[in-house]
């Protein structure tokens, strides 16, 4: 079966979800962006002309293969690049404005961190880089740390860190400011199964904090799990750009899901179906994903250690 | 200590660099780093935007400064602390106790002046192990940031690149300031340890009672002689740069510990004013191969040099005054070669009125090389009406406190050469030990220039591009002179490229090219564009040189609070000038790839 995906264009107005504003956080007007070598020579065009609003409240998922520009229009909004045309907006801000800083947390695709410092003393770094006053840094830090479940290690070096720890406490230098936007480059690579639903978990919750939230992956899972509206690039273009729910529907199939139907039920409702001129896909028991299994058998484990875990119907 | 440029006074030299100096340096830089800016910009985005984004990086860098942190900058400075002591800087301290230790392996345990082997050595070392490691902590710590890409979660934050460039100069002048007190302290107890030695009287005990002169042991590799006074009192010769004062007690004749070995002369300097041979005022003689600065005077005739100095009084000189000279000789025949050249003295009032004009002839003998030393006691014979008798020298000779000092040669043929600080009244003794201090604080300003520039290097080059750029700079400021002698063309060989041929091809300096005329030519057309960039070069790099107060400690002299200030300033200038250039390139590149 193709489903048929309802195609959003970029300029097309949006469904504002109840619990997203209007205010435009990020903006991007004919965003370019090609890079040269020493000698001026082009080598490579990352991204051209993209159009995007990312708006106050919504979880938006920047998605594409390797190679397509997501890192680099992250980089470009985050000031780290330079455009070679067009402009990107933060706040109503140019991106190369460090001001625009002071409401902006960063998890970049590795968490590029000071192996030295341990945890207390990182986070505290970065607090310090925000002006903060002591009491409130120290306040923050065992906050955070206490967030991301770091409390046994605070005092380990970084270099000791496995890599899912690198990535809590990366994450937790991004919060540091309590941001209203933060920027999430791969924010589930190198994470455990446990791990990735921990950082989705709290991606929504941040989102119902109030925070905008821009990511980009290229686990499609990921993106369909939390964001709300997502932008498709290949190869530098925007492909497709809207909401999850509106793309992702298939405007000609119904599904129907129901518990403790008998097997005469299901007859007739196969009966119903073809009275009405339907043809029916599929009708079976559905299948839990991986992901699901994974959690509950740890869970399980958890609640009865040194067991087997118990037989699925 | 050869003195080749007069220290020009303070607050003249204050006011010209304030006024004229800076400025124009700072205009300099804003108008050419704009215009290159500009050019770069409008090759690459046309004209009106160029100029456009030259203009919003300007307005960019003033609200950089108006939102400037020292929070911030503390975090930054720290994080360059944390980093350096992860790099184990102290393994330079480490090296540095080592070389302390086996110093006695290799120092001329027999030379004529121990303590000024001593703290060329001491100093030398520390300055050369400073520099070295503030040249591979700056330039390596800002490109590892941005290999390893720590440097995004930094400039993501609010933190101006201000911020971060004088955040890693701060924290690599933290780590290198204390390990530089640190070599400092250790220094200080190895060389006073190192000279201290004591002397014995060794005349057999059984004539003590009668001895009034004799000589002491020999320890630390030399011996003193010395001749007591009626009171029991004396003072031994001068040897290996010191003495030793020597009492006659009960208990036999006791040698005390040296003096005048690790001292700090305060020089009281005066104007020169050189008169020809035949007695009128003029100037010198070259002689040949020397500096301009030193000029020379013909024995034998009436040519002279006449010091003038203030503030000649009895309050400050109640007994008399110590002059002290570095006469340098030129020989037009050899003459007795063991001998020096005699020469006189005369204390002329400098009033042209005065009753009594000058002081009777005071001879003395001038060797190559040495400082010689002089006392003028207060009571001494002068000529009044022709008629010699004694005279109080400040009553009879000065005038509203100025005393003339006029120095002749008296072998005819042979000439002396003098030079503004080559004759001095000995004003006052400072304390050796902040002289020494001084001394190191001239090896941190050359580490404060080492380690901004290799900032600002690193801020747009690689680790090891940015080092071999900051040593260029180091290499450049050691030797101005002969950068920009080789860029006018004064120094034989030619340019850059022209040396680099004979190099190869193993030509003569002095001979012309073994190359067809065009290939020459290109060569020197190629080395005129290299001249003007080394002359450039050698103008704007600091001279490291000049910071180097080195000479002045191991040659016993104070370091004059003036030069101290203006080394200072000059450090504090260029510190400014190039954290701002390093601010403009790291504001103006990409951080990311």
């Amino acid at each position: 079966m193709v489903p048929a995906v309802k195609a959003e264009a970029a300029s097309a107005p949006q469904n504002a979800s109840p619990d997203t504003g209007s205010d435009v956080i990020i903006e991007t007007r004919n965003l370019s962006k090609v890079y040269r070598d020493f000698w001026g020579r082009q080598k490579v065009r990352a991204l051209k002309a993209l159009d995007m609003e990312v708006r106050r409240g919504e979880i938006f998922g920047l998605l594409g293969p390797n190679g397509s520009g997501k890192t680099t229009t992250i980089k470009l909004i985050l000031g780290l690049l330079f455009p070679t045309s067009g402009q990107a907006l933060v706040f109503g801000k140019d991106a190369t404005e460090v001001s625009k800083n002071e409401r902006i947390g960063y998890l970049p695709e590795e968490s590029y961190l000071y192996k030295f410092l341990n945890a207390v003393e990182t986070l505290d770094f970065y607090g310090r880089l925000f002006d903060m006053p002591a009491a409130e840094r120290r306040e923050r830090v065992n906050k955070l740390i206490t967030m991301v479940g770091l409390d046994w290690a605070k005092r380990r070096q970084l270099k000791e860190y496995s890599k899912g720890m690198t990535r809590r406490i990366g994450l937790a230098q991004a919060l540091i400011n309590d941001p209203e936007l933060i920027l999430l480059d791969e924010p589930t690579t190198g994470l455990d199964p446990i791990g990735t639903r921990e950082m989705k978990d709290l991606i929504l919750r941040l989102r119902e904090e109030g925070k905008t939230i821009l990511m980009c992956s290229h686990l499609l899972a990921d993106v369909q799990d939390v964001c709300d509206r997502i932008a498709i690039l290949h190869q530098g273009e925007l492909k497709e750009l809207g909401r999850v729910d509106n793309l992702l529907t298939v405007q000609d199939v119904t599904q129907v899901r129901a518990r403790g139907l008998s097997k005469k039920a299901e007859a007739e409702l196969r009966d119903v179906i073809a009275r009405h001129g339907g043809e029916l896909v599929a009708m079976e028991n559905p299948t839990t994903t991986l992901e699901e299994l994974f959690l509950s058998i740890v869970r399980d484990s958890e609640a009865r250690p040194g067991r087997r875990a118990q037989e699925r119907g | 200590m050869i003195l080749d440029q007069e220290i020009p006074k303070f607050f003249d030299w204050f006011l010209q660099s304030l006024i004229v100096a800076f400025p124009v340096t700072i205009f300099c830089v804003a108008f050419f780093g704009w215009l290159i800016g500009f050019l770069i910009s409008a090759t690459r985005r046309g004209p009106v935007e160029g100029f456009y984004a030259v203009a919003k990086v300007i307005a960019g860098a003033v609200s950089d400064v108006v939102h400037f942190s020292l929070r911030r900058t503390i975090a930054m400075t720290m994080l360059a602390v944390r980093e350096s002591l992860r790099r184990k800087v102290l393994i330079a301290f480490a090296v540095f106790v080592v070389v302390m230790l086996l110093a006695g392996w290799y120092l001329d345990v027999k030379s004529d002046q121990p303590a000024r082997l001593y703290l060329s050595f001491v100093l030398t070392a520390s300055n050369y192990l400073v520099l070295l490691l503030a040249l591979f902590l700056s330039t390596f710590s800002l490109p590892n940031d941005f290999k390893n890409r720590t440097i995004h979660t930094i400039v993501t934050k609010p933190v101006r690149p201000l911020e971060i460039v004088l955040g890693r100069v701060l924290g690599f002048m933290f780590v290198g300031t204390v390990i530089l007190a640190a070599m400092c302290l250790v220094s200080f107890f190895f060389v006073r340890s190192g000279l201290r030695h004591q002397h014995q009287f060794s005349v057999p005990e059984g004539q003590v009672a009668s001895a009034t002169k004799g000589q002491t042991t020999t320890d630390a590799h030399h011996h003193h002689t010395f001749e007591l006074g009626t009171d029991g009192n004396g003072m031994t010769d001068v040897t290996a740069g010191h003495t030793h004062s020597v009492t006659k007690t009960a208990d036999g004749i006791q040698v005390r510990p040296p003096s005048g070995m690790l001292q700090a002369r305060v020089p009281k300097r005066g104007t020169l004013q050189f008169f020809d041979r035949s007695g009128k005022p003029g100037s010198g003689v070259n002689v040949g191969s020397e500096w301009m600065y030193r000029s020379y005077i013909e024995g034998g005739t009436l040519a002279a040099a006449v010091w003038t100095f203030e503030n000649m009084t009895a309050d400050r000189y109640p007994d008399g005054f110590e002059l002290e000279k570095d006469i340098r000789v030129f020989r037009t025949h050899k003459g007795n070669i063991e001998k020096g050249i005699r020469g006189s003295i005369y204390l002329v009032n400098p009033n042209p009125a005065a009753k009594v004009k000058t002081s009777e002839e005071i001879p003395f003998v001038a060797r190559e090389f040495v400082v010689d030393k002089q006392f003028i006691p207060r009571r001494l014979k002068a000529i009044e009406d022709g008629a010699v008798r004694d005279v109080d020298l400040f009553e009879a000779l000065t005038h509203e406190g100025k005393l003339q000092v006029r120095i002749l040669c008296s072998d005819p043929g042979q000439y002396f050469g003098m030079a503004p600080a080559d004759v001095y009244v000995l004003d006052a003794e400072a304390p050796f030990w902040w002289n020494f201090v001084k001394g190191y604080i001239g090896i941190w300003l050359q580490m404060l220039l080492v380690t901004t520039f290799g900032v600002m290097f690193s801020t747009f080059l690689s680790g090891a591009v940015a080092m071999m750029a900051t040593l260029s700079c180091i290499v450049i400021g050691f030797f101005p002179q002969f950068i920009v002698g080789v860029a006018r063309g004064s120094i034989e060989g030619g340019g850059p490229t022209e040396a680099l041929i004979r190099i190869v091809t193993q030509a003569n300096l002095s001979t012309d090219l073994d190359l067809p005329n065009w290939g020459v030519n290109i060569i020197r057309a190629l080395d005129f564009l290299f001249m003007q960039v080394m002359q450039v070069g050698a103008n704007i790099l600091p001279n490291y040189g000049d910071f180097n107060t080195a000479p002045w400690v191991a040659y016993g002299y104070n370091i004059e609070p003036a030069l101290l200030g203006m080394h200072l300033l000059r450090g504090l200038a260029y510190f400014v000038v190039v954290s701002l250039v390093a601010y403009f390139f790291l504001k103006t590149r990409e951080v990311a790839k």
